[in-house]
């Protein structure tokens, strides 16, 4: 069993995300970002000068070389305020060059991220839905990229795409670092469900693609990034299921009918305790599996995919509560609940959604 | 405290004394839990359990050297308590001692009453019931009726208690009574230790759906008892029983006893690789994997809930959440784990115990109607989703 690792720093640097977000995130900001259509940049400026953007980011490239917990921390708070910067995209952005990338590639493509504040993401998901390391449809032929991403988080606003490919029809998968400005790339918004991440299609039309812009990975590398990925967003989840039990419990105690507030009604007040026991279940994971990972403990991948199977239930779960337990006001664009609610559907099946993990988990419990 | 306890070695050595000192299987069905120990030669037979481990060093680990523990640093007891499940060998038959009648009388007692009563309680020498609720007073604890009714230097107690688990063969009970009828509800109630061998104490047997025994009503008609048998003061007696159920409810750490639902996980996937539905392996149904993947997430995330709740930082948010829900969700657990057992049987579900037939000797279907015992026992589901709403959320109370 791995020792959950939780030291004074992290819970200094909770309570500084905390402060700062509180100030500077509010809900407001969230409808004018959600309703203009876009980010005007400027919470991303404020966390490059936090050192949010290169949080794990090893020091010899810049960064502050922190681990998968702090990230988690952080990760969590800006999840309870709908974080429109583009946090986890960047963080993860960062991850998949530092754990693929050659020395020379790192302090190339890293540095960008950490001192000129240059948006890494990931364009991982084919137009299929497929986005596995063995789902990858896009080629490269004669050193020229074809084909499509779809679902990109801030792809309008992203600098450097990190894009699987294939080397020829049969190849092992690769990761290209595509620059946003390259002959033949094609950015496409997406009209999304959530609208406070944004995310667009990426079209490659034979993108000329150096040796050198290839990350050096292998398949297994590759393979190595799933859990890392599934606890940060898990850590997000479990940020937002956390602030909508917050936001509803606030509202059920408050909000008066037949004479009594209605969180004094049971059909009321145990659901809302089922979503305290989901989303405290979760945090236990989330932390669980962040040190596990930090530990490179044996159990590890499976902590981190429990993690994100039990975020994509919570935070949904959550979601639904929030909104019916609102009642008339929660089906309104007035209550704040939709937005968690559409977040938490378009984090469901990025990286996995509950079956698809519970899968692998059975398949490690049972066997094939 | 023991500066140079190490746990590694620690659980090798208790999992090596446990390999070896496994009690025989007797010629007769053990219980599966406390809850359920009928017959004179159950009970002897885990008295003796209870008596070898303690002489062993494996009861009461963390409490108080001076009363009969060994002083380790926390986390040991859940070592031993990890190590009995996966040993699968018997529970401790003094478990009400050492959920809730030990911890109670460490925190509330005098120094005489800890020396009087928790050594034997750890050595199984003398054995603990409870006496809380009532025919009228079950869920709505403070509306109990039974009286102490002070006389000279004696309290004379009458009243009738039901669900005392143990009854029967118990030395003293966890009694509350009402010590003033004038005062309403929870203000008069007071916690007393009360002897069961004395005059005027009559125990009836109650027969569970499980048919097993170990179920009692406890009767009261004018019994006396010293003074001394009360706990703390007259009229603390509500805060004493909400300490008392906070023990057990969670916090209970550290006493003993009780396998976690993982372990009761492990052994059914284990169990179920003998399972087929129309000749095909139940274990290769997507159905039935994704279930099971389920219930390891929660039962991984309650053992992982257990470690956080030591962290106080990672709880600082809501401190209480995690010990108040942790009865709750894992006899919850545990009741749906042994329901989907008893499903993937088909018909050797219907089997029960005593058919040369079944499945495990129907284990899994009596686990699942004792499971009943757990979700209603100490406080039911429905009482403890209202206390977590209510304490713990900050939702205004139920009516």
């Amino acid at each position: 069993m791995v020792s959950i690792r939780y030291e004074d720093e992290h819970a200094l640097l909770r309570d500084e995300a905390r402060r700062w977000l509180a100030e500077h995130h509010s809900m407001e900001y969230v409808r004018r970002v959600a309703e203009d259509g876009r980010d005007d940049g400027t919470t991303w400026a404020a966390l490059q000068q936090l050192g949010w953007h290169s949080l794990t980011i090893p020091t010899t490239f810049g960064g502050a070389g922190l681990g998968m917990t702090h990230a988690a921390v952080l990760l969590e708070e800006s999840g309870r305020h709908l974080l429109t910067a583009p946090l986890l995209p960047v963080l993860l952005g960062a991850l998949v060059i530092e754990r693929c990338g050659s020395d020379e590639q790192r302090a190339r493509f890293l540095g960008e991220v950490v001192r000129k504040g240059r948006i890494a993401t990931l364009a991982h998901v084919e137009p299929s839905g497929g986005w596995t390391v063995e789902a990858t449809s896009v080629r490269r032929e004669n050193g020229r990229l074809r084909g499509e991403k779809w679902y990109v988080w801030n792809a309008q606003s992203a600098d450097l795409f990190l894009v699987p490919f294939r080397e020829g029809s049969n190849g092992a998968t690769q990761v290209a670092v595509v620059p946003a400005t390259a002959d033949g790339v094609e950015i496409q918004a997406e009209t999304g469900l959530d609208p406070t991440r944004r995310s667009g299609r990426l079209v490659l039309r034979d993108v000329s693609v150096a040796d050198a812009d290839v990350l050096t990975a292998s398949v297994n590398q590759l393979h190595d990034l799933l859990p890392r990925a599934c606890v940060w967003l898990a850590a997000e989840m479990a940020g937002g299921a956390d602030a909508l039990l917050s936001m509803t419990t606030a509202y059920a105690a408050t909000r008066v009918q037949f004479g009594r507030p209605i969180g004094s009604f049971q059909a009321v007040k145990h659901p809302l305790v089922n979503v305290l026991i989901g989303v405290e279940q979760l945090r236990s994971l989330v932390y669980a599996a962040a040190s596990a990972i930090d530990a490179e403990a044996p159990e590890a991948e499976l902590l981190a995919r429990m993690a994100k199977a039990h975020a994509s239930d919570v935070y949904v779960f959550a979601a639904s509560r929030a909104v019916q337990f609102h009642g008339g006001f929660g089906f309104t664009y007035d209550c704040d609940a939709h937005f968690y609610l559409k977040r938490a559907h378009a984090s469901r099946p990025a990286f996995g959604d509950g079956a698809y993990h519970r899968q692998w988990i059975a398949q490690h419990l049972v066997g094939a | 405290m023991n500066e140079t306890f190490d746990p590694d070695a620690f659980r090798l050595q208790c999992r090596g004394w446990l390999a070896a000192n496994r009690p025989a299987p007797p010629d007769f069905v053990l219980p599966q839990s406390m809850l359920a120990v009928g017959t004179r030669e159950q009970f002897e037979f885990l008295r003796e359990w209870q008596r070898k481990l303690y002489a062993a060093g494996y009861v009461g680990i963390e409490w108080p050297a001076e009363y009969g523990g060994r002083s380790l640093p926390s986390g040991a007891q859940r070592i031993v308590d990890q190590e009995m499940a996966r040993a699968n060998v018997p529970f401790l038959l003094n478990a009400i001692g050492l959920a809730w009648a030990g911890p109670t009388i460490l925190r509330y007692g005098s120094e005489a009453q800890k020396r009087r009563y928790i050594p034997p309680l750890l050595a199984a020498d003398e054995i603990w019931c409870q006496g809380f609720s009532e025919p009228e007073a079950g869920s709505d604890l403070a509306s109990l009726r039974t009286r102490a009714r002070r006389d000279g230097d004696d309290y004379v107690i009458d009243g009738h208690k039901v669900w005392t688990t143990l009854g029967h063969f118990a030395d003293f009970m966890i009694l509350l009574a009402r010590t003033d009828p004038e005062t309403e509800r929870h203000a008069g109630i007071s916690y007393f230790l009360a002897p069961m061998k004395v005059p005027g104490i009559s125990v009836q047997p109650l027969v569970k759906m499980t048919r097993e025994g170990g179920f009692n009503q406890v009767l009261f008609s004018g019994v006396r008892m010293p003074r001394d048998a009360l706990l703390g003061q007259e009229g603390q007696g509500w805060e004493l029983a909400v300490a008392t159920l906070s023990f057990e409810r969670g916090a209970s750490e550290g006493s003993g006893g009780g396998g976690g639902a993982g372990e009761l996980l492990a052994r059914f996937i284990a169990r179920a690789r003998d399972l087929s539905r129309d000749g095909r392996p139940v274990l290769d149904d997507p159905v039935v994997r994704d279930r099971l993947a389920s219930f390891a997430i929660e039962e991984q995330a309650m053992r992982y809930s257990v470690q956080r709740a030591q962290v106080p930082a990672l709880v600082a948010d809501r401190p209480f959440a995690l010990p108040l829900m942790r009865k709750l969700v894992q006899s919850e657990i545990a009741q749906r784990l042994s329901d989907f057992a008893c499903e993937l049987q088909g018909y050797a579900g219907t089997l029960w115990v005593g058919d040369p037939r079944a499945f495990d000797d129907a284990e899994w279907q009596r686990l699942y109607l004792n499971s009943y015992g757990v979700t209603i026992g100490g406080g039911t589901s429905e009482i403890l989703r209202n206390i977590l709403g209510e304490r713990v959320l900050g939702l205004p109370k139920s009516k």
